[in-house]
């Protein structure tokens, strides 16, 4: 009778110093990271942008690399409710989407929008998407991290 | 048939204007939006730093009702891309600032109507001051014309003596119309009426010195006028020397703000060149109206040595009148008495004092003097004398006759 009381309470114990490691935890649900309104940026001589308003900045040269230009002059980024960024500029064949994480963007999903290049791209914040509107050819898009919708 | 194709062609309209209004809206970059929202509303916040009539407040204000028409569909959007503003807020704040502008422009409007009523007013009172000049030249060539015919020439003074009290009755209206104006003007306005009257081809400034010069040449001028005349300037000066200490410095901040202490100089300048015109003619005109009524006064070239002539002729004669007490100091009593009630007192009374040509403190002086001076001309009656020899001889004779009685 001894040792299966000795086995319960060893696993007791066990139990308490497992909980007591894995800390205290708290996560809040459903955080809307959405900007209302994209930032359109300029980036400088070494390719950096400065979203002074919504505090990111990032070089932009990976993604210049990607879509083999050399230099922009804006880009267009705006944030969806699930916290990604879409980037995107006159010239690109494609949106891309990052995911933000410890001082990095890391790259979601890159969605092809068109081949010969997009000319006035536009986000816009429509109903949890994203909308992207080429103003010269009045196409539209819905997009969210997963691609087009 | 036509009757079925046209609503079908109108609602087809239709159709396609909600089609392409959706196309528009599909296309459009709230980015844009907002950034379109801010063009216009910087445009209208520059156009009410700009604006400069009624005319344009009423246009901004349909403009900023306007902006707040075609955006107010987006003011959730907008609220966010302006934040810590708001939409609403910043319309309220146009149409707060273009209130301000409008009461500016209220008042600056308001100062140029000032303006132009001023500048009318003055170019009616130059014209008038002109007429008044030239009637005065005229008058006093005919005068020189006139010198040997007595008769005529005793007219056209008096008609000269006519203009000149006119022309100073209309120098005073003037002088009281910038008093009311300019005595209680705060700094503000005054200000704002020196700003604005840089565009003024006359200014009541230019007006003064005008006026003054030609009180100058009438003074300076060989005019059969007499002491009255000349008593009537001085004191006609001395209102013009304290309205100009009253108001002088404003209107010289007002109409030459570039140079007031210049401009100021040049008046009072002008005052002292027209009180010395009138002074060449005055004490010896005082002096010939004295004389030509039998009172020899020593001369005087002063007020104060006027009243000190006054004062020595009375007191000489008080004395003389009890030395000598006969005829000739009563007739001169009376003669000097008469002369000084009747004419000095009762025509000149006021310009003497208002001119500070005497004081009322002088007249009173000479006056107590004139009552010392008519007991001291009155003959002593021998009367008294008669009776107390008769006395005398009575008791005399009632001694004698008691002194023979008894004896």
């Amino acid at each position: 009778m001894a040792k299966p009381k000795l086995l319960t309470l060893s696993m007791c114990v066990a139990l308490l110093f497992g909980a007591a490691a894995c800390g205290p935890s708290l996560v809040l649900q459903g955080v809307d990271y959405a900007q209302p309104i994209e930032s359109v940026l300029s980036p400088n001589s070494n390719a950096e942008v400065h979203d002074q308003r919504y505090a990111v900045k990032f070089n932009l040269s990976p993604v210049l690399e990607e879509e083999g230009v050399s230099s922009v002059d804006q880009v267009r980024l705006i944030r969806n409710s699930a916290g990604y960024y879409f980037l995107t500029a006159a010239g690109f064949n494609n949106v891309y989407v990052f995911a933000p994480d410890e001082s990095e963007l890391s790259l979601e999903t890159k969605i092809n929008i068109t081949g010969s290049g997009l000319q006035q791209p536009a986000f816009n914040q429509r109903n949890g998407q994203i909308e992207l509107v080429d103003m010269a050819t009045g196409d539209t898009y819905n997009l969210d991290q997963n691609g087009r919708r | 048939m036509k009757k079925v194709m046209k609503p079908t062609i109108s609602t087809l309209a239709a159709l396609l204007m909600i089609f392409a209004g959706t196309t528009v809206f599909a296309q459009q970059s709230d980015y844009q939006v907002q950034q379109d929202y801010r063009a216009e509303y910087s445009e209208i916040s520059q156009d009410i730093d700009s604006a400069v009539s009624s005319d344009d407040v009423s246009q901004i204000s349909d403009a900023i009702n306007q902006l707040e028409a075609e955006y107010s569909g987006y003011e959730e959007l907008l609220n966010a891309a302006l934040y810590p503003e708001t939409f609403q807020g910043q319309i309220s704040d146009l149409r707060e600032s273009l209130s301000g502008t409008e009461n500016n422009i209220v008042a600056v409007e308001e100062l140029n109507e000032r303006i132009a009523q001023l500048q009318s007013e003055m170019e009616d009172l130059r014209n008038q001051i002109v007429q008044m000049d030239e009637e005065a030249s005229a008058l006093r060539q005919r005068m020189d014309r006139s010198a040997s015919n007595e008769r005529r020439l005793s007219a056209l003074v008096t008609q000269y003596r006519q203009n000149i009290e006119a022309r100073d009755a209309f120098v005073n209206d003037f002088l009281e119309n910038l008093l009311s104006k300019y005595q209680s003007m705060d700094v503000q306005t005054q200000s704002d009426m020196a700003e604005a009257s840089e565009s003024m081809d006359d200014n009541p400034l230019a007006l003064i010195q005008t006026v003054l010069s030609e009180y100058i040449n009438q003074a300076d001028q060989e005019s059969n006028l007499t002491a009255p005349d000349y008593i009537r300037m001085r004191a006609q000066h001395a209102y013009f020397g304290d309205v100009w200490d009253s108001i002088g410095e404003r209107l010289a901040n007002t109409y030459a703000s570039e140079s007031p202490v210049q401009a100021r100089q040049e008046i009072t300048d002008l005052l002292s060149t027209w009180e010395a015109s009138i002074n060449n003619k005055l004490w010896n005109s005082i002096s010939t109206d004295f004389n030509q009524n039998g009172i020899e006064l020593p001369s005087f070239s002063s007020s104060d040595e006027f009243a000190t002539a006054l004062n020595t002729f009375v007191d000489n004669s008080i004395e003389t009148a009890a030395e000598q007490n006969d005829q000739a100091d009563l007739d001169l009593f009376q003669s000097f008495s008469d002369y000084w009630n009747n004419t000095v007192k009762a025509d000149w009374g006021e310009y003497l004092v208002n001119g500070d040509v005497l004081t009322q403190g002088d007249i009173a002086e000479v006056d107590v003097k004139l009552g010392d001076w008519a007991r001291n001309a009155e003959p002593v009656s021998n009367l008294m004398f008669i009776l107390f020899l008769i006395s005398l001889a009575v008791i005399l004779g009632l001694i004698v006759l008691l002194v023979t009685k008894k004896s």
